[in-house]
């Protein structure tokens, strides 16, 4: 047995994934609280993705907004981190498998690399360009890739459902 | 006609019939649905914390209400269509499901609160910090939407 699939096992049969996994409340609260911290990271993140593509808030410079909105789309992050691997706990053997969860890690992967990116290149020099009325192209394309990737993660996260 | 005959001829209907039969077509449909939740919820989010004075201080309430307002009406748009959708598939038992009749008066309140006492709240607010009675319809709108989600996500529970 490959070392991932073991260790998915182990977290299956210990007592806490097996607790989550059998009761009735635990599991549907748990994932109400992960979609609802899904919204919260998406939905704010999409609010300085629109401004970086010049749809909303145009008034505001980005760095306000940036500084404003982002300690609630990480809070958003660490809630659904915890509430997402409480979840991963409780089926690890099943999701283990399963087509859609594999897609959302590597979804995972890439819309974090992205920040990563955008705030130690483009981002750095937002003095130079946050009062344009039309942003580079490389902010706009960091934009409607962190869009299109968190989309991936909802979609892809629904969808695990799907596959079991 | 009765409102549980509109409910049954949506469920009748071709559309109905497409979400009962067809696995993925309910699933493309569910995941817009979701999609438009989040950016609908962190819209509202962040127009009320700044009515509440949390966030983005120095900017007007008003302007910040009235531009995310948009996202907020285009996002309920792609909700409801695509929740209608999702209701033709099981409309008969949702009529009688005590969650989708919490969800459907907490969603009228929550909109008719949005048109009223919440634009108020902002205008009045606009670049200044609120009134007490702005912050408790800050609060108020908040705790509607909540509401809309939880009592949402209880359909496919109860």
């Amino acid at each position: 047995m490959p070392v991932l699939q073991h260790l998915c096992q182990l977290l299956y049969d210990s007592p806490i994934g097996t607790a989550i996994r059998e009761s009735n409340i635990a599991f549907p609260v748990i994932e109400s609280v992960h979609v609802l911290s899904i919204t919260l990271v998406f939905g704010t993140i999409a609010v300085l993705d629109l401004r970086l593509l010049g749809l909303v808030l145009r008034q505001i410079p980005v760095s306000r907004i940036a500084r404003n909105v982002l300690p609630l789309t990480w809070t958003g992050f660490g809630v659904s981190l915890v509430t997402g691997f409480l979840l991963f706990w409780a089926e690890a053997a099943k999701v283990y498998w399963n087509p859609a969860f594999r897609t959302k890690l590597v979804l995972l992967a890439l819309v974090g690399l992205n920040p990563l990116v955008f705030h130690t290149t483009i981002y750095r020099r937002v003095e130079e360009w946050g009062y344009l009325a039309v942003f580079p192209w490389r902010a706009r394309a960091a934009a409607v890739a962190s869009l299109m990737l968190w989309s991936g993660v909802i979609v892809a996260g629904r969808a695990i459902a799907y596959f079991t | 006609m009765s409102l549980h005959s509109w409910f049954m001829a949506l469920a009748h209907s071709p559309l109905g019939h497409a979400m009962q039969t067809s696995k993925w077509d309910f699933a493309v449909v569910e995941m817009v649905h979701l999609l438009a939740l989040a950016l609908l919820g962190g819209s509202v989010l962040v127009i009320d914390l700044r009515l509440l004075g949390v966030i983005l201080k120095g900017e007007s309430a008003w302007d910040v209400g009235r531009d995310l307002g948009r996202v907020v009406m285009g996002s309920l748009v792609v909700m409801v269509l695509s929740g209608i959708a999702l209701l033709s598939e099981e409309a008969g038992k949702c009529y009688y499901s005590p969650a989708f009749r919490w969800k459907m008066a907490l969603l009228a309140g929550a909109i008719l609160f949005y048109f009223t006492l919440h634009r108020s709240a902002l205008k009045q607010t606009d670049k200044g910090r609120p009134a007490s009675w702005a912050r408790v319809a800050g609060v108020f709108s908040l705790a509607l939407w909540l509401g809309v989600g939880i009592a949402g996500r209880a359909i496919g529970l109860l």
